[in-house]
């Protein structure tokens, strides 16, 4: 039996879910929703632990991570309780409350101090950029204002301190995600199976790789997208910015093991970030089109979370194209310089923002697939 | 003497003609004594046939006609005017059922489908071989009204009444108008309170000098029919002699010794045995509660007007027609029910009415201010197995439309609705989003498995597996429970038996036909409108007030009705005055007269139905039904059965 906590509802709000408690409880939501099904019971059911305030329904769960705000539940709402706005707050309310240190409540929920926070890392970061003496120094024109070395360096601090942030939430959030937490009772508890885990790995690889799930959304009638090339749809375009971001982060990885950050466009580490950098360029720059001119109800309501992610990407992706040209031609120009300032800033900001934004859904959704898939009832054919 | 007899038989298209062989019931009934005529018709009801009849009639000529068609409910009055048409009496038409009772009811077999037909004919013509003539009765009427319950429904019908010209005597049991209305404060959807409507209503009427008004007024009995009925009424006296001098009557007020709780704010507060219950509670005058009061005379001493020796009333009436509007009760929870007067906290949904009214500021209960309120809805209604099976209609919106109230006016934050699914139907479901848009949270339970409701220190704790969450069980805690009562019908043993008012199962008064004729009683004259009838809010009660205003100016206006011609008669050479059809009857339609024989019984025909209950009981047959005597029945059964 749980206490009614009346306080939950408004905290919610906080994190950009509006009017949901106009909600009648039609169920409209969760019938017009492609990915939900028997065991897994929203957007509806977690309106209802939002207003009794169930919090640990909704913190341990899986089902917030299944949606992929599509926004057809909102457009079907027939009193605009935006119940895929709300289920995108609950995303944010778990980040924030899965990270320990406060800083994400604070980054999600005070858009002024998330702006004077990511200024003060920017200048942090510029700061022991531009100031720390490297030992050795590799003379090229780019280096002359941040030392290679100091770029190196700085750079594996970052991912060091994101891998031991991001590593310490993952063992919580296993724990979470898994159901061993979850307060349902009628949760099926099931022994540990090989056949099931792999199972379940194979079919988050899957979704990794062709978005499989994705694609059912906005398979509707009238849906916009329904007759729309699949190159434009929502589903391709979250592909293009999660593969092309997977892509220079494995080409920067590649350039840090080799320590000789390649000028010749041939090598493979060049070509991975070329490619892998348009479809970065392509995505993000749709992502935006669609939030400026609110082509849907889930593009219409943007927050500051969702912008500065968004911007983060496509200014990385554009200071690195503007760099490779730049180096291609050999160009040492001061605006070059700044450039390269500000990609450098930009793309280590991203990886330590990463527990504490909205990037952190990259753990969060996979995890939550593959507990899903693991744990699902095999669907009978009847 | 025979009667020269047509008889038409009716194809219906062919609802008739395809089971029922036409063409040989024609032949056969052809060759029936007094028939001269028998024809096949495709529509009997269709006009060419009908100018056809009449032809007939006028040529042939025939002193009567048989039409077998479909059922009289459908086209009785059409032939009794292709009758009256032709120049026959009306009651010289007889129809038989040859569609619902024959070839509908036996398609699977046509030949005794044509059987059934040719035998119910015969019994047709062998009843318009009986048949007499018969003229309607004319009952003269007076143009008054007695209007009992001086509510919103009553006061509402008197007001129209009164403009049509018609004297209203407006009965009000209580000393005070308004009803149950005065005791609402603001209500949805307007915002207006039952006090503002009621004295509104009130000034239009006491502006009106043909309705007379008497408060206190219980009727003792009643006698006559439709058109002329009399009314015993007892008076009870407010025991003030007007006009008062209102610093007098104050004074006289807080003299008096005697507490008593206060029904009119359903006991949350205490009132004196002189008393009223608001400022500008009409008539604007006091009333001393007799059956409080001990005549100790402190309030004598400031007030002269005062009078405790005014003695009741007993005055007769004499009206044409009576309208109920006695209104209803709130449903009173069972002590126990969700911890109704077991934890104090706990209170009605018309308890909790008059304390939002009565709260100025805050909004406090039993000393401490309320936080936190919790309304469990459906209490003393929906009951499958229970007795208030039915749904009290205003409840939902009531409850929610207060606790908007409550959290505009007084700022409370935490609001919980336990429904069985919310009923604000129609426009009155704006406010059922406005109150969850504003925060209010809803929770759903089944009948079977109620909220659980204890009492937790000062507060009320209640548990309700929520059937929105899956049934979860969650729990409450509240500073205030409210129980949304819905209403049952008022306890009035005492007029329904005077008046013999026809109670429904639910025990509210039952109308003829809830849809057809939804204002009327079977007791021609009485008519029922408002709350009495079943749970309705304002707006649908002064509907079936106004409802009920046209159809008495209809029965009033004219200064005489017209009764159906099929009543009791009684042959007094063979009535024997045994009085057992004074026992049988139902609606008090005979009565002992005195001939220069003796004692015989004689029919009232304003109260008599035409039932035929009187005919059974009659050891001599000396009393028989017009146009069904026993006699013309025989002859049916004989007609019927015969080869």
């Amino acid at each position: 039996m749980s206490e009614l906590d009346p306080t939950f509802a408004a905290e919610i709000v906080k994190y950009g879910a509006t009017h949901f408690n106009a909600c009648y409880n039609c169920g409209n939501c969760t019938a017009v929703c492609n990915l939900s099904e028997q065991h897994a019971d929203f957007p509806r059911m977690f309106i209802r632990y939002g207003l009794i305030g169930q919090r640990n329904k909704i913190v341990d769960s899986q089902e917030i991570w299944l949606c992929y705000a599509c926004g057809d539940c909102s457009e079907t709402c027939p009193r605009q309780a935006y119940p895929g706005e709300y289920m995108a707050a609950l995303r944010r309310y778990t980040i924030a409350h899965a990270e320990k240190t406060g800083l994400t409540k604070l980054l999600f929920t005070n858009n002024p101090l998330f702006i004077v926070i990511t200024l003060i890392i920017a200048l942090v970061l510029g700061f022991l950029l531009l100031t720390i003496e490297p030992e050795e120094v590799i003379s090229r024109w780019l280096f002359t204002y941040i030392p290679y070395e100091v770029i190196h360096n700085l750079g594996i601090a970052v991912f060091i301190l994101t891998g031991i942030t991001t590593g310490l939430g993952i063992f919580a959030l296993i724990k979470k995600l898994s159901g061993q937490r979850s307060s349902n009772p009628d949760k099926p508890t099931t022994s540990f199976s090989w056949s099931k885990t792999l199972m379940a790995i194979q079919k988050v690889g899957m979704e990794i790789a062709a978005m499989k799930r994705y694609q059912e959304c906005d398979k509707e009638d009238d849906s916009l997208w329904k007759h729309r090339p699949w190159l434009i749809k929502p589903w391709f375009v979250h592909w293009s910015i999660m593969w092309g971001f997977i892509g220079l982060v494995v080409a920067t990885v590649l350039d840090f093991i080799f320590k000789d950050p390649a000028t010749v466009m041939w090598l493979p580490s060049r070509i991975l970030g070329t490619v892998t950098g348009i479809l970065l360029m392509y995505g993000t720059t749709l992502a935006m089109i669609y939030r400026i001119r609110k082509i849907t109800k889930s593009y219409a309501d943007s927050k500051l979370a969702d912008w500065a992610f968004l911007i983060f990407l496509w200014v990385a992706g554009f200071t690195g194209f503007w760099l490779e040209i730049a180096v291609m031609s050999g160009e040492h120009e001061l605006i070059n310089q700044i450039v390269f300032f500000i990609h450098t800033v930009i793309s280590m900001e991203l990886i330590i923002f990463f527990a504490y934004s909205k990037f952190a859904h990259a753990v969060y959704r996979p995890l939550a697939l593959y507990f899903y898939f693991k744990n699902r009832e095999p669907v009978s054919a009847t | 003497m025979d009667k020269r007899i047509g008889v038409y038989i009716c194809q219906c298209g062919s609802n008739i003609s395809d089971w029922v062989d036409v063409e040989k019931v024609r032949e056969v009934i052809r060759e029936e004594n007094g028939v001269v005529l028998a024809r096949v018709t495709m529509f009997a009801c269709a006009d060419s046939a009908q100018k056809e009849i009449v032809a007939d009639i006028q040529q042939e000529p025939l002193d009567a006609i048989v039409v077998a068609s479909c059922s009289p409910k459908l086209h009785l009055y059409t032939f009794r005017s292709v009758a009256e048409r032709g120049g026959l009496n009306p009651f010289n038409y007889v129809q038989v059922n040859i569609r619902e009772q024959d070839s509908w009811a036996h398609s699977d077999q046509p030949t005794q489908a044509t059987q059934k037909a040719i035998r119910l004919i015969r019994a047709g013509i062998a009843k318009v071989q009986q048949a007499e003539p018969l003229t309607p009765v004319m009952i003269p009427v007076d143009n008054t009204i007695a209007i009992h319950g001086a509510g919103v429904a009553g006061m509402r019908a008197a007001l129209e009444l009164a403009d049509l010209g018609t004297t209203v005597y407006l009965i009000e049991k209580e000393h005070f108008v308004g009803g149950r209305v005065a005791q609402w404060g603001k209500m949805s959807v307007t915002n207006q309170t039952g006090e503002e409507i009621v004295t509104e209503m009130y000034r239009q009427v006491i502006q009106r000098p043909t309705i007379h008004l008497f408060t206190g007024a219980r009727i003792l009995s009643a006698t006559g029919s439709i058109g002329k009925f009399t009314l015993k009424l007892k008076l009870i006296p407010r025991y003030l002699n007007p006009p008062c001098d209102a610093i007098g009557l104050k004074k006289a007020m807080e003299a008096c010794p005697i507490v008593v709780d206060d029904e009119f704010n359903f006991n949350l507060t205490k009132r004196k045995a002189i008393f009223h219950n608001f400022k500008s509670e009409f008539p604007a005058l006091p009333v001393i509660d007799m059956n409080a009061c001990t005549r100790c005379g402190e309030c004598l001493q400031f007030c002269t007007q005062i009078d405790l020796d005014q003695q009741e009333k007993i005055i007769d009436l004499q009206v044409g027609s009576i309208l109920l509007t006695t209104g209803f009760n709130p449903y009173e929870p069972k002590p126990g029910e969700f911890g109704y007067r077991e934890i104090p906290s706990v209170i009605t949904l018309q308890q909790f009415k008059r304390l939002l009214e009565l709260s100025k500021g805050e909004f406090r209960f039993g000393g401490k201010k309320i936080n936190r309120v919790a309304f469990i809805y459906c209490v003393g209604s929906r009951e499958v197995e229970g007795e208030h099976k039915y749904c009290a209609r205003y409840c939902c919106t009531s409850a929610i439309h207060a606790a908007l109230q409550l959290r505009e006016e007084f700022h409370v934050p935490y609001i919980y609705h336990l429904t069985r699914g919310i009923r604000t139907y129609g426009k009155q479901e704006i406010l059922y989003e406005q109150s969850s848009v504003a925060g209010d949270v809803y929770f759903q339970f089944v009948e079977d498995d109620p909220p659980n409701v204890e009492a937790s220190g000062d507060h009320v704790k209640i548990t309700i597996h929520d059937l929105l969450t899956a049934n979860q069980e969650v729990s409450v805690t509240v500073d205030l429970l409210v129980l949304v009562t819905g209403m049952v019908p008022r306890e009035n043993d005492e007029l329904e038996q005077i008046l013999k008012v026809p109670l429904g199962r639910d025990r509210f008064y039952n109308e003829v036909h809830p849809k057809l004729r939804p204002v009327e009683t079977v007791l021609d004259g009485v008519f029922i409108a408002g709350c009495c009838q079943g749970p309705r809010n304002i707006h649908e009660s002064v509907s079936s007030s106004l409802a009920a205003v046209s159809k008495i100016y209809s029965l009033l206006n004219k200064g005489e009705i017209q009764l159906e011609p099929t009543l009791a008669i009684v042959n007094p050479d063979t009535c024997e005055w045994c009085g057992k059809c004074v026992e049988g009857c139902p609606f008090d339609a005979i009565e002992k007269a005195e001939t220069d024989k003796g004692f015989v019984a004689r029919v009232i025909e304003s109260n008599c139905k035409g039932c035929g209950m009187c005919t059974i009981y009659c050891p001599t047959e000396a009393i028989d039904i017009k146009g069904f005597t026993n006699q013309g029945i025989r002859s049916m059964i004989d007609a019927m059965a015969g080869d």
